[in-house]
């Protein structure tokens, strides 16, 4: 994994960047930023999340669960009241609705870090402590030979810094 | 630090609460700085942190008295069965109601005046929930048998009544919790990656590194933070009215006059965020005040969140009146004479502090200059405080002591052990809300620089500086 990493100040300029090495095909972009900005993804143009499809199913096999471990525990160990159904319904939805959100939380959960690749114990290429801070960055995996199309690229939209990561 | 108080703050703007700005705040650099500059602990930290273990140290020993003397050091006495310890806990699941309504209900609704308030109730809640959990289990007396309640194959081959409303409590505390608690650390990783950037102790880098779980801030990482962000704000909405509502079904579903009565879930729903509300109020208005962030939780931040204050507080005070009418409109003789018994009756001291702080005292946020007024605000939601930990009293108490058979009629008068472990969650919920607030941002950084212009080298098209 080489390529070149800029930083920035502008989020303007950041995007304007972006738009010009996608429009050269210099390499695959990695866009840092401090906090989420519908700028940088509408510059990136990304596939919409999949995370809602871990959130169906978690939630889909959460209620299934809940309403199963209600239905088998009373006819597992029967309390039987004269008039009244063994399995009932109605107060078991209590049980579907609780673990229907606990599951599908939770599976949102695990399909957010699957989907974002964390979590991740090295960070050092292409990566910058202050895009946590202030600063927006691009990192252009790239071939050595168009590293220098990167480089023009990113300080010819104002970066701060440019340099060579592997 | 900017030293603005409140700068741009019209005296008497009637602005709509999504529009709420933070126009001291100019840059993420002073976002990260001023926000940050909370961890250092100071001496006044110390000694509220000392305080609480001390609070927390007299629980802990009213808790293994009674545990060695039995249940009847507590002051329960026969048909009142259920006392301080439930009472308590229905007051602490109501504190934690406002951190997820304000974090994902709020979030939902794009309400502005959420975005700097809503960590620090994301953390009450929790620490709220971790101190409600506790009192079921004091409760029953004999805490090591607790686990029977939580089904699961196990040697003694049985498996609780799945009908009854306190197995429904089990599953919906320990939703609440694990929810609350998921919601609390999503929204940290990124801020804990701002930590982890900033630290210079390698041992400390290192483990925030592991609490951030790597996070390096990249638009594909956010991009899937914000969807997911987004499905569990939807989880916890319907989940904040589901989880008071199974705890309102512990009485409800009981043939007792007061309890008996279809009202109980909406009007426990709106008592909990009246009192979350009052609980968050007691805890950011020092904080603003102590740690110089009036320029973050301005007068328009406490003026929206009066509002809906004022709003629950009169829903609460409409469900008070609602159960006198409905006692008097349904003649059932058990009923109108409980309700007589509470207001003018045995109970009358205890009704009359609840009237008095939950719907008279509130009618005071039609003022706006009250609203606006940020001792008032803290004076008021201690009084709510107050107010509602009396509510839950004249529900369960008076109740129980005033029931169908007059042979039965008793009283009731806590205990030190009672009072001790009262005063004991009031230390183990303020021992972990000062230990947070030293550890971790107590305002959301990235939320907050979100709805901060961000620099920009060409100054039109996003009103950059």
């Amino acid at each position: 994994m080489r390529g070149m990493l800029g930083v920035f100040a502008e989020l303007d300029a950041t995007v304007a960047a972006i738009e010009d090495l996608k429009k050269g095909k210099v390499g695959d972009l990695t866009v840092f930023s401090p906090t989420p900005r519908h700028e940088l993804e509408h510059a990136v143009h990304p596939p919409m999340s999949a995370v809602r499809k871990f959130t169906l199913i978690g939630a889909l096999s959460g209620v299934t669960f809940g309403f199963w471990i209600a239905i088998w525990g009373s006819n597992y160990w029967p309390l039987v009241v004269g008039g009244k159904a063994i399995s009932t319904w109605l107060p078991y939805v209590v049980f579907g609705f609780e673990v229907m959100v606990m599951v599908g939380a939770l599976s949102t959960v695990f399909g957010m870090f699957f989907l974002a690749g964390i979590p991740r114990l090295t960070m050092t290429v292409g990566y910058d402590p202050r895009f946590s801070h202030g600063s927006y960055g691009i990192f252009c995996e790239c071939t050595p030979e168009r590293q220098a199309e990167a480089e023009a690229i990113l300080r010819r939209h104002g970066a701060v810094e440019v340099r060579g990561e592997r | 630090m900017a030293t603005l108080a409140h700068p741009d703050e019209p005296r008497r703007p009637n602005i709509a609460s999504a529009d709420i700005q933070l126009p001291a705040v100019t840059s993420y650099e002073q976002v990260d700085n001023e926000i940050l500059s909370i961890l250092q602990p100071t001496k006044a930290w110390f000694g509220a942190l000392l305080l609480a273990l001390a609070c927390l140290g007299l629980g802990a020993f009213s808790w293994i008295y009674q545990i060695h003397q039995g249940l009847g050091v507590a002051g329960y006495n026969p048909p009142v069965m259920w006392g301080v310890y439930i009472i308590t806990f229905v007051f602490w699941v109501g504190i934690g109601h406002a951190g997820t309504l304000i974090s994902a209900v709020l979030y939902l609704f794009r309400a502005g005046f959420r975005t700097t308030i809503y960590r620090a109730a994301e953390a009450m809640t929790v620490f709220a929930v971790m101190t409600a959990g506790l009192f079921p289990i004091i409760h029953i007396g004999r805490p090591w048998k607790f686990f029977w309640l939580i089904p699961y194959p196990n040697w003694r081959l049985i498996w609780p009544n799945f009908k009854s409303p306190l197995v429904w409590d089990v599953f919906a505390i320990t939703t609440y919790l694990t929810i609350s608690t998921t919601f609390l650390f999503v929204g940290l990783i990124p801020d804990i990656a701002v930590l982890r950037d900033r630290e210079t102790n390698p041992i400390r880098r290192r483990i925030l590194g592991v609490l951030s779980f790597g996070w390096r801030n990249t638009e594909r990482e956010w991009r899937h933070f914000a969807r997911a962000y987004l499905f569990l704000a939807a989880f916890s909405t319907p989940l904040v009215l589901s989880v008071h509502s199974v705890v309102s079904f512990d009485f409800a579903m009981g043939i007792v006059p007061g309890w008996h009565t279809t009202i109980f879930p909406p009007y426990f729903v709106a008592g909990a965020i009246f009192s979350g509300f009052a609980m968050v109020w007691t805890i950011i208005i020092p904080m603003r005040r102590w740690f110089g962030l009036r320029h973050y939780v301005t007068l328009n931040h406490l003026d929206a969140s009066a509002k809906l204050v004022l709003f629950t507080s009169l829903a609460v005070g409409l469900a008070y009146l609602i159960e006198f009418f409905i006692a008097w409109y349904g003649g059932v003789q058990y009923e109108q004479d409980y309700f007589w018994n509470r207001v003018f009756g045995q109970w009358w001291w205890a009704a009359w502090i609840m009237l008095t702080c939950n719907m008279i005292l509130p009618l005071s946020l039609f003022s706006q200059k009250l609203r606006r007024n940020p001792t008032w605000l803290w004076i008021l939601s201690i009084f709510i405080n107050i107010g509602m930990w009396f509510e839950r009293f004249v529900i369960v108490v008076p109740s129980l002591s005033h029931d169908v058979e007059p042979w039965q009629w008793s009283s009731y008068v806590p205990t030190w052990v009672d009072y001790g472990l009262l005063i004991g969650s009031f230390g183990w919920f303020f021992m972990w809300f000062l230990l947070f607030i030293k550890q971790l941002p107590v305002m959301a950084l990235a939320e907050i620089k979100e709805i901060i212009p961000p620099k920009m080298k060409h100054t039109h098209g996003h009103g950059g500086h």
